[in-house]
């Protein structure tokens, strides 16, 4: 920190921003940088500074220098530098220089040399904006990086963030950033994972300025917290802001969320009377609140389909009610938007609900900013509420699954924003129960007749199985038990119960080859369908905590009938683990001299465990599976 | 008896072809077409193209000249929600500086059953969304409105193409079954096209001679004093050649692993130009001949002329090969030396972009300009060398002679009976080991002269492994040994190209996982950075869990954590030809000392089978003696493309090799 101190901080006040340099930099020479910083690194981020410009509440400018060394070819997407633009954002500079590890200019990018073309998520139909990038092929390692860009923009509702390290395997020799505020818009931030850093700020009511300095790359670890979730970020948003043409102010959550309602919502769930006129019928004959919006709920997925077109504010605002009604389709905006129109036209009330879908990830409760990047559907209700993911026409009512369960989300009532979490799947809901008659042959061959049921979040990791086609189905089940040689799959019955929310297969298979042979003994693995076989890395210095995100139960329970001639000579002990990560318990009993009982049971918690505790979970999950291919030896009678 | 079952047959034969005589003209959609539940000839169809016809025919204006017309009309039935994303279009529209395809005429309605009745719904023009897709293709795109399960969609639209020269390749097989299929092309005798089919499919095509006409105005004025103008017709007649396929429950089309690029094998037709011949004009020639894309592309400034540059190189190229005269050598040392300066953009070409000159001092290249200069300096050591076009994995094969068929440019050289194949993109490359994007396309060798030459990469033999295993066994079954191994040729590639810059923590967990061993106490590679040297991998091992012991009775397999455990063929039939790439031929020589009080029980007998026409074969061979076990195993695959009829052949061949390499050693104590 010493050396910060000794580098005045008015320098970095007045510090260039946007001297074009276009000659040699023997400051960049990768000898300068401190050893400390190379290792484990892909990429060093040398020097960025952002400067962040509020001229009015519908105009920011961001200047960004970034000047980046990569490594080696792991470190290329570190310096992949391309800047997005579309209506309400344009680019106004944009260069990019490449020098060698000496400091030597070989290649400059001028704005014209940007390659452009259309933003590809992967998943939306149509999208209105588009990318400038360019395309450098290293010629060897280590090289170097100056990437400037302005970009204005009239939506101020994004005020970007300060990410000094956005990745593992990356490096920081310095990073600025620093807001002007000149017309003095109330602007609030947040500082996130500061704590372990050095940095020096400078803020006052208005503005802000960061610096930090010697930021030593980290590596991924497995079952670790999520990147974003341990990152250093300060977080920007303006009391005052636009977006998209549209003027808001907003200090919290309860403030943003009825601007949310009043300006993106409100007015946009009108029916055809028709439409009306149907789930009047629709729901005639139930009862209850969750009768009604079950079959509402029904009647949308029959109806509609998932299809993403983000133009302009409608990356913001769902598509009217009566456009959903009429083209069947729309992105998840739009559906929940129609599912709630649905549901008000039968005085059922529900609510906009915007979250972070898929891996798990809070809204900000203390800190109201536009964020999130789904949207559900809310509907409180007498003991517990009901989620609906509007999005999807296959899962059963009230059934979000792992993708939005168990998080902080922001609930848009007319009345404010509310923070709420979603239903969390606990251990015990979570259950796959297999059962199995096997008959084992003196020829080595086996058959078996399985049952396996699936509840909770097993439901929802099995059930989509059934909309494979036969053949990959069929692969299906020989990739799971890919251990089994040989194996055929004779027949597959699948029950897909929504109601109660239960996926059961029934299966057939036979393999040719399961004992195997030696002399005249026969050895065989009585854990036949759920062996553990996954290997977990050893740390010698585990950093991050150990996440399980999420808990279940299997029960496996399988009655082996031994092949004719054959005796068990000596049943395997029996072994029991309990610790603070689940249980697991391995027994085997004699029901007569040729038929044997295998019962399995492993029980899983989620939870977040102290980094220490790495290595005991670890040696939990090496134990299950040298348990598991456990074998028994048959001799000949 | 018999003959009436027979009658019967025939009567139903010829009551469905009719009865399910449907109406195709736009708009015609039936109840019993939204009323079908499913696809009979296969039942799990999500989705079937009931009618796709495609009408490719030639106009003329007296502005544009002849224009390429295509008009496609489709008619979807969607059984199920899975079905849905066949509920739209993609269409990619090719523009080339100011000339560019149009589409024209867009109409798509949805067809659904409400209450029993047919209900439509229209899509309208503003979800039709149209957008720059790229430098040289814009694109349109659509989704159906108001889809339910049972819905037809059906929608028809017209391109318009200025490229009147060239027609693409029309697929006759979509991944979902298609019911019928009207395929029409008129092509007036101006232009000469020669016709190419693909896949495995019967495919039927009729072709006639039709008349058609052209009209062409002419305005002249005359008079000195006077002007007057008059208007004058004048009629050209010509002949049309139409071509026209029609088929019928065309299954759907899909991809199997190991098959290189799939749209090899999907039923197409393709037609190449061969030349036009205009009234009043003399004859114009395309590609008709390998010999004639030789010469167009020898005579391509992008290629011919880049082949003959020296001078950039001259002085680099005079100071490696000027104490050199052996051919083989200079080749050698040209090759490291292009290798070494020149990385690869990952750009796929034929032809240079920014040229060799550039590409030289840049030090980066597409696949063109980095194998036209190994071609040119090789030369220019007077070295018999020539560049080879690659149709590359993700192109589909030519049919027909045309540059368009090529993708990715590499080098040969031939010295005496010695060929040599070589890619200095690839930095780990040597000769006669490429990458695979080469390896599983096929090349064609253009000569000056102009013969040619087609080219299949794979090698003829199995790249070798080498692998010996010495260890232990401890009185409580714990192993303790070493391994060391050699791989050559493209064993040695493929091992560099994956893990060759991997640190030695990197290298020890890739071991530890692959083979499930609990400890390695020491890991060494040896050669790494030597392409073309074999490649060696030492570790010493301690495994825990390899040997049961069971009752005072050790059981394990003698091949430790070297046995095969998984068959990579699981799928019941195959339709498509494996490629692998290349063969391999796996030596394996395991010897285990067995502990003290133990003596052996029962060993594995030994086994030999092989492959039909010497495609490959396995040996395992054991021996005992005293305190000894030694595991001989050889498993060799020598051809690297085997055709889908040996599919249930080479997954048994895998089956066996899995089992007897599990089968068990028993030890007892004394």
């Amino acid at each position: 920190m010493s050396r910060f101190l000794l580098f005045p901080f008015w320098v970095f006040l007045l510090m260039p921003f946007f001297e074009v340099s276009s000659q040699d930099l023997p400051e960049l020479h990768v000898n300068r940088i401190d050893s400390a910083l190379l290792k484990n690194a892909n990429a060093v981020v040398r020097v960025e500074e952002i400067l962040i410009e509020i001229s009015a509440v519908d105009a920011v400018t961001v200047k960004t220098k970034r000047t980046v060394t990569v490594l080696n070819r792991y470190g290329e997407r570190s310096a992949n530098f391309s800047e997005w633009y579309d209506p309400s954002r344009k680019i106004n500079k944009l260069s990019a220089v490449i020098y060698d590890s000496f400091g030597n200019e070989i290649y400059k990018y001028k704005k014209k040399d940007f390659k452009d073309r259309s933003y590809i998520d992967g998943f939306s139909l149509m999208r209105d904006d588009r990318i400038k990038y360019f395309e450098y092929t290293p010629v060897r390692y280590p090289y170097t990086v100056i990437f400037e860009s302005e970009i204005k923009r009239s939506s101020t509702a994004f005020i970007k963030s300060w990410v000094p390290v956005p990745r593992y395997g990356l490096s920081v020799e310095k990073s600025y950033y620093k807001i002007v505020n000149p017309t003095k818009i109330p602007l609030k931030s947040k500082e996130i994972n500061l704590e372990e850093y050095s940095i020096f700020k400078n803020n006052s009511d208005y503005e802000l300025s960061y610096e930090v300095a010697n930021i030593v790359s980290k590596r991924s670890e497995i079952m670790s917290p999520a990147y974003f979730e341990v990152m250093p970020i300060v977080k920007v948003f303006l009391n005052n802001f636009t977006l998209e043409g549209m003027e808001g102010s907003a200090k919290d959550w309860k403030a943003l969320g009825k601007w949310y309602y009043e300006k993106l919502l409100m007015g946009r769930n009108e029916l055809p009377e028709s439409t009306i006129e149907e789930i009047n019928n629709l729901v005639a004959e139930a009862n209850t609140k969750a009768e009604k919006a079950k079959l509402i709920y029904e009647y949308v997925q029959n109806k509609t389909r998932y299809i993403s077109v983000q133009l302009g504010i409608g990356g913001w605002m769902p598509f009217l009610a009566s456009d959903v009604d009429r083209l069947g389709y729309g992105d998840c905006k739009a559906l929940t938007n129609y599912t709630k129109a649905l549901l008000d036209s039968q005085g059922i009330l529900s609510f906009y609900t915007v979250v972070f879908a898929d891996e798990r990830r809070d809204i900000d409760a203390d800190f109201a900013s536009i964020e999130g990047d789904h949207v559900i559907l809310n509907i409180p209700d007498k003991e517990e509420d009901i989620w609906l993911e509007c999005t999807n026409q296959t899962i059963p009512f009230n059934f979000i699954g792992d993708f939005t369960d168990d998080r902080n989300v922001l609930v848009v009532k007319r009345e404010g924003g509310e923070i709420k979490r979603t239903k969390k799947y606990f251990s015990e809901e979570n259950i796959l129960n297999t059962n199995a008659v096997i008959q084992l042959k003196a020829d080595n061959s086996m058959e078996a007749t399985i049952n396996r049921e699936a509840r909770g979040l097993e439901y929802n990791w099995n059930y989509q199985i059934q909309f494979e086609t036969p053949k990959n189905l069929d692969l299906h089940y020989k990739e799971k038990w890919s251990y089994i040689n040989n194996l055929h799959i004779k027949s597959v019955n699948l029950h897909d119960d929504k109601e109660t929310v239960q996926f059961v297969e029934d299966l057939l298979i036979t393999c040719s080859s399961y004992s195997k042979k030696a002399g005249s003994r026969l050895l065989v693995t009585p854990n036949v369908f759920n062996r553990n076989q996954g290997n977990l890395p050893v740390y010698e210095n585990r950093r991050t905590p150990l996440v399980i995100r999420h808990g279940y139960q299997n029960t496996d329970e399988y009655e082996i009938n031994l092949p004719a001639g054959y005796l068990l000579s000596k049943l395997p002990e029996s072994k029991f683990i309990t610790n603070e990560f689940g249980t697991y318990s391995y027994e085997l009993e004699m029901l007569s001299p040729s038929k044997i009982k295998f019962k399995r049971t492993l029980k899983m918690i989620d939870g977040i465990f102290p980094k220490e505790k790495y290595e005991s979970y670890r040696q939990f999950w090496t134990d299950i599976k040298n348990t598991d291919k456990t074998r028994i030896v048959l001799k000949k009678e | 008896m018999k003959n009436s079952i027979n009658s019967i047959v025939v009567i139903i034969l010829m009551f469905t072809t009719h009865g399910f005589a449907q109406d195709f003209k736009f708009g015609k959609v039936s109840k019993q077409e939204l009323l079908e539940k499913s696809y009979e000839m296969d039942t799990t169809a999500n989705a079937v193209v009931l009618y796709e016809s495609r009408n490719i025919n030639f106009q003329y204006s007296q502005n544009n000249g002849f224009q390429l017309i295509t008009e496609v009309h489709k008619r979807v039935k969607l059984y199920n929600k899975n079905g849905f994303n066949e509920a739209g279009e993609h269409i990619y529209l090719y523009k080339n500086n100011s000339d560019k395809e149009k589409l024209s005429g867009l109409k798509a309605v949805t067809y659904s059953l409400v209450n029993g009745e047919i209900v439509e719904t229209k899509l309208k023009k503003d979800k039709i969304f149209k957008n720059e897709y790229s430098e040289y293709y814009n694109e349109a795109k659509f989704t159906m409105p108001s889809i339910q399960e049972g819905s037809v969609i059906e929608y028809k639209y017209k391109l318009i193409s200025p490229f009147a020269r060239s027609i693409d390749k029309i697929y006759l097989q979509r991944n979902i079954p298609i019911k019928l299929m009207a395929i029409h092309i008129s092509i007036p005798e101006y232009y000469n096209f020669k016709k190419f089919t693909s896949g495995h499919l019967p495919i039927n095509l009729k072709e006639s001679v039709k008349r058609d006409k052209i009209v062409l105005n002419s305005k002249s004025r005359s008079g000195f004093y006077v002007s007057k103008t008059s208007y004058s017709q004048n009629e050209i007649e010509y002949a049309v050649n139409t071509y026209e396929i029609n088929s019928e429950n065309i299954p759907a089309f899909k991809s199997e692993p190991y098959s290189g690029n799939p749209k090899n094998y999907m039923a197409s037709i393709d037609f190449e130009l061969q030349y036009t011949k205009f009234p009043n004009s003399r004859i114009s020639s395309y590609s008709t001949s390998w010999e004639e894309v030789a010469k167009t592309i020898h005579n391509d400034s992008r290629f011919g002329n880049e082949l003959e540059k020296k001078s950039y190189f001259k002085k680099d190229i005079d100071s490696i090969i000027k104490d050199i005269s052996d051919p083989l050598q200079r080749t050698s040392k040209i090759f490291d030396f292009v290798k070494k300066r020149m990385t690869w953009n990952k750009k796929f070409r034929v032809i240079t972009v920014d040229g060799v000159k550039k590409a030289y001092t840049s030090g980066v290249g597409n696949s063109a300009e980095i194998n036209i200069m190994l071609v040119a300096m090789l030369k220019y050591a007077k070295v018999q060398a020539n560049p080879v076009l690659v149709s590359s994995v993700n192109q589909t094969m030519a049919l027909f002679p045309t540059l368009e068929g090529f993708d990715y440019l590499i080098a040969r050289v031939k010295s005496g009976d010695n060929i040599l194949y070589m890619d200095a993109t690839d930095k780990l490359g040597e000769f006669n080991v490429l990458p695979d994007r080469v390896i599983q396309g096929s090349g064609r060798i253009l000569s000056e002269n102009g013969t040619s030459q087609l080219i299949n990469f794979r090698p003829d033999e199995g790249s070798r492994f080498h692998c010996t295993v010495m260890c232990e066994i401890d009185e409580y079954g714990i192993v303790t040994g070493k391994q060391s191994s050699n791989r050559l040729s493209y064993l040695a590639h493929d091992f560099r190209v994956r893990y060759g810059e991997n640190d030695i923590n990197t290298q020890i967990k890739r071991i530890k996982e692959k083979y499930e061993i609990d400890t390695i106490l020491s890991y060494e590679l040896k050669e790494v950075d030597k392409v073309g040297k074999p490649l060696g991998e030492r570790f010493e091992f301690v495994l825990e869990n390899e040997i049961e012991i069971v009752d005072n009775e050790m059981f394990f397999s003698p091949l430790l954590f070297l046995r095969d455990k998984e068959n990579f063929f699981r799928a019941e039939d195959r339709k498509y030809p494996i490629d692998f790439g290349y063969g391999y031929d796996n030596n394996l020589m395991i010897s285990i000392k067995i502990p003290e009080g133990y003596k052996v029980l029962e060993v594995p007998k030994p086994s030999a089978f092989k492959l039909p026409e010497n495609m490959g074969k396995f040996i395992y061979r054991i021996n005992k003696t005293g305190n000894q076990i030694q595991v001989l195993v050889s498993e060799t695959l020598n051809t690297p493309f085997i055709s889908a009829d040996y599919y249930q052949v080479i997954k048994e061949f895998y089956n066996q090799i899995i089992e007897k390499e599990s089968e068990q050693v028993v030890l007892k104590k004394i």
